[in-house]
């Protein structure tokens, strides 16, 4: 992939500053909303674990425990949901220039991150409000995120070429997202279920991914190497094959988009 | 016909469908991914839209298409462009294409005239240090007035578009260069403009190919012009 997009890196820089430009056009507190999303959810979800339903999510401070799971699980559906619509929404440029089409989901992940990025930085306050002891086990957030990445590509290139052939997928997948949010440990930890729990909820990489973030940010918890190895060889094959979907039906785009 | 062209069709065939679903089209992807082999038949609702076509174009030539409408002219650029990919043949093209398949393609309603020109620039190959280098030139030769430059494209009549279009394909080092039914917009002063600066690309030896429906100005201009008929080049 690496190799296809080097000769367009300028056309991939223009693309994105066009996306945040389009993005931020005619808003008044622009960059704000990135945080603004993951902090409301947060604020909701203490709200009602702590008043509604009292029920012992965690034993570290609920605000922060779901702030840190909500972190990466707003990467993963906003990107793709910028990315769902990119190929479809640029038909016009699809039709008329050739260029490496994965620019277009692309763009929108790395809008998706530079919100995370964003949204991040309320975190590192929090960390110590909340007297969190960092550990050198965060150094394993890098390669968590880089796995969060692929996964995220993977999953943006399949559902956004496909929507090209079935707009079916777009209505899919808002209810999709929504499935696996509670699929995904953002509002609880798998830590006190079952065994059988845990391996049908593993299925689902994020739920690989989320936890252990949340382990090595707060909790101060290595990674299992084998299961990291292990996940990371599946969202390898995944990324590999969702890859070669999008080289292979990217050829036709212009004719049925 | 030569073999060493810098555009050449060997025996090409594209079919289009009539419906407006793909399911099948999506099917034969996913069955295709691990074999590959032509699919030489129509089936239902398909038809082609070129048949049987070679072309050998040399460097620095410049060629017209002309045929009536649906004839496949924009089918063989969009084939140039890489934009779609024939179902028979071959399409080999060296160098780099700048097209400009219709009025104001790839320009985005939302972003101003200046952001457009970089985006669209790079789109057809420019890095961002050339276009920066000839963003004067290119906002001159459009002929807009600066203050248009930092307003939204989609206030923009179809007459600014076209030129503002024409005019970044023109500057960018492409070695060649497609035009649309470009000449059929702008006032007459900008189409002169616009003849004489082909006839500036032919000079620097760089290949243009022309759809117009114009075949006076198109004579004037090119080198020979190719009939396209329901898919098929004719002779006359």
């Amino acid at each position: 992939m690496i190799k296809r997009l080097l000769p367009y890196k300028d056309l991939f820089l223009v693309y994105v500053w066009r996306e945040f430009n389009i993005r931020y056009r005619q808003s008044y507190i622009g960059a704000l909303w990135a945080v603004i999303q993951p902090l409301s959810m947060m604020l909701l979800f203490t709200f009602v674990f702590t008043y509604l339903i009292k029920a012992a999510v965690t034993d570290y401070p609920k605000t922060i425990f779901f702030y840190s799971g909500l972190l990466p699980w707003t990467f993963f559906a906003s990107s793709v949901n910028y990315s769902l619509t990119s190929l479809t929404g640029n038909y016009s440029l699809i039709t008329k220039i050739y260029f490496p089409r994965e620019i277009l989901p692309l763009s929108g992940i790395v809008m998706a991150f530079l919100d995370y990025v964003i949204a991040s930085v309320i975190f590192i306050p929090m960390l110590f409000i909340y007297h969190i002891h960092i550990t050198y086990y965060i150094l394993w957030m890098l390669p968590l995120l880089v796995l969060l990445f692929v996964f995220t590509i993977s999953m943006s290139l399949l559902l956004s070429s496909l929507n090209v052939y079935y707009r079916d997928v777009k209505l899919a997948t808002g209810f999709l997202i929504q499935l696996l949010f509670f699929a995904s440990p953002v509002l609880y930890s798998i830590d006190n279920l079952s065994l059988n729990f845990k391996l049908i909820l593993f299925l689902n990489p994020m739920t690989f991914i989320i936890e252990n973030m949340r382990r090595c940010l707060i909790e101060g918890r290595g990674v299992v190497l084998w299961q990291f190895v292990f996940v990371s060889v599946i969202v390898a094959v995944f990324y590999y094959l969702c890859y070669r979907f999008f080289i292979k039906t990217e050829r036709d785009f212009a004719d049925v988009i | 016909m030569s073999s060493d062209g810098i555009i050449m069709f060997n025996d090409v065939w594209k079919k289009y469908s009539t419906r407006d679903l793909f399911h099948k089209s999506l099917r034969e992807e996913i069955t295709d991914i691990f074999k590959r082999e032509e699919r030489e038949k129509l089936s239902d609702g398909e038809f082609w839209a070129l048949k049987s076509i070679n072309i050998s174009i040399r460097k620095g030539e410049c060629v017209g298409l002309f045929g009536p409408n649906g004839a496949g002219k924009t089918t063989v650029l969009k084939l140039i462009a890489s934009v779609t990919y024939p179902n028979q043949g071959e399409v080999t093209v060296s160098g780099r294409v700048a097209p400009l398949i219709s009025v104001g393609a790839g320009f985005h309603p939302d972003l101003t005239g200046r952001e457009n020109i970089y985006t669209n620039g790079t789109i057809i190959g420019m890095s961002i240090k050339e276009i920066r280098e000839k963003i004067e030139s290119i906002i001159d030769f459009s002929e807009i007035e600066e203050r248009f430059m930092d307003m939204p494209v989609k206030k923009y009549s179809n007459g600014m578009n076209a030129r503002l279009g024409f005019s970044i394909a023109v500057h960018s080092s492409a070695e060649i260069i497609l035009i649309d039914e470009i000449l059929a917009v702008g006032d007459e002063s900008f189409q002169e403009k616009c003849i004489n600066k082909i006839k500036d690309l032919k000079k620097n030896n760089k290949t243009v190919l022309i759809v117009s429906h114009n075949r006076k100005k198109m004579e004037e201009l090119t080198d020979r012009i190719l009939f396209i008929k329901s898919g098929e080049i004719i002779n006359s």
